[in-house]
């Protein structure tokens, strides 16, 4: 009887034993499943953050890189035309498509007017009209400006008034006004200026460089091309420095 | 037998994973368009300026801008949070948080709304990366709306 109770015991303890080395194992599976969660879960947001960082990184690079949107004209670009600065007999040329009222030429006009200083006798600036007037409904009334300026020998003097004074003209619907004031603060002859302004010459001054640049292939300002090439727009004023320090050294 | 199990525990419907890969994708174009944006603010060039596209209009207007921060920056943290929320869904899928997602959506439409509004009868000018951001932040209205369905 006791060998049998005996029995009994160890055939439960052997039950008990299989049960808790069942539930050993099932605890063990669980931890397993939870680590390879766990890991899963990681992995999973590890490789999101790596890939935002990334997204980051690459949009940081291509955002350095120039607007490339700009195509190559189609027609020699002719270095005599427009308003010049500098040496005449000067071996570099740089000539600009501008817009008084493209922010990036207002950027690129305070580049330009150190780089005329710094290499005054090295160096012909040349200014071409393109206002865009599909967006800027005023740069094409400050080009004539300009031009009616330049009539009275002042065309750099209302060119850097213009620019310098851009965001206060830009969006005006009296811009002409305005014009008409920097005409006078210039100490030009305000009637001559405003007949210039609206001169059948002058429009048509304005009007040919359009059509002159559209012709070449340009389609964006500020484009530049150094002694006949199309540059990319200069990111900075050293990087626009080396560049003509470069055009001037391979043609001294 | 477990899917068995919770959905006669619940009454929902299961949300499609096209919705969920639909709505990851569309953040992601947002957050890299408006990542470019401000990179390219930050970076301090003035994008010049073209015949057709007015975007130098538009990203150097008084709208572009508030107190010094371009707009680009909170939209690239809006984006930012709606995919790492997501992230999130695919890392324990709470219903909870893409009913957060899709009530984040309003917002984001609600601005871009204004935005498209600027552009095209305030500065009659049309800048394409933020056209773009417009876009994804009305497909992903249109997403939560789903979302907001499978209730």
């Amino acid at each position: 009887m006791a060998d049998n109770n005996h029995q009994h015991l160890t055939k439960r303890e052997r039950r008990e034993l299989r049960r808790e080395e069942k539930k050993q194992a099932r605890l063990h599976e669980q931890k397993q499943e939870q680590r390879k969660r766990l890991r899963r879960r990681i992995t999973l947001w590890f490789l999101m953050l790596l890939g935002v960082g990334g997204g980051i990184f690459g949009m940081v690079q291509l955002a350095k890189n120039p607007s490339s949107h700009q195509i190559s004209p189609s027609t020699p670009i002719d270095s005599t035309a427009g308003w010049t600065k500098g040496n005449k007999d000067a071996k570099v040329t740089l000539i600009e498509y501008s817009d008084f009222q493209c922010p990036a030429c207002r950027n690129s006009y305070a580049w330009v007017k150190r780089l005329t200083l710094e290499f005054n006798d090295k160096m012909q600036f040349v200014y071409r009209h393109f206002p865009l007037k599909q967006i800027h409904p005023n740069a094409e009334l400050a080009a004539r400006a300009a031009e009616a300026a330049g009539r009275q020998g002042k065309f750099w003097e209302m060119h850097d008034m213009l620019f310098e004074n851009q965001s206060n003209w830009a969006n005006r619907s009296d811009a002409g006004e305005i014009f008409i004031k920097y005409a006078q603060s210039l100490n030009l002859s305000v009637e001559q200026f405003k007949n210039d302004l609206n001169s059948r010459e002058v429009r048509e001054k304005v009007e040919n460089d359009y059509q002159h640049s559209i012709q070449s292939g340009i389609d964006a300002t500020p484009t530049f091309f150094l002694n006949g090439k199309k540059i990319q727009n200069p990111r900075s004023y050293e990087e626009f420095k080396n560049l003509i320090q470069q055009a001037i050294q391979s043609n001294s | 037998m477990k899917s068995l199990k919770t959905s006669s525990s619940r009454p929902f419907k299961v949300i499609p994973k096209s919705i969920v890969l639909a709505f990851l994708i569309v953040s992601v174009v947002g957050f890299l368009d408006a990542t470019y944006l401000t990179a390219k603010h930050y970076l301090g060039e003035v994008p010049t300026c073209s015949i057709l596209e007015g975007c130098e209009k538009v990203l150097t207007s008084s709208y572009a801008t508030l107190g010094g921060v371009p707009v680009a920056l909170p939209g690239a943290a809006y984006y930012l949070v709606i995919f790492l929320s997501l992230v999130a869904y695919l890392d324990t899928p709470r219903r909870s948080i893409l009913r957060f997602v899709a009530y984040l959506t309003f917002l984001g439409f609600l601005a871009s709304l204004g935005f498209v509004y600027l552009q095209l009868f305030v500065l009659k000018a049309i800048c394409l990366y933020c056209m773009a951001s417009a876009a994804s932040s009305i497909i992903l209205f249109g997403l939560g709306i789903c979302v907001l369905k499978y209730r």
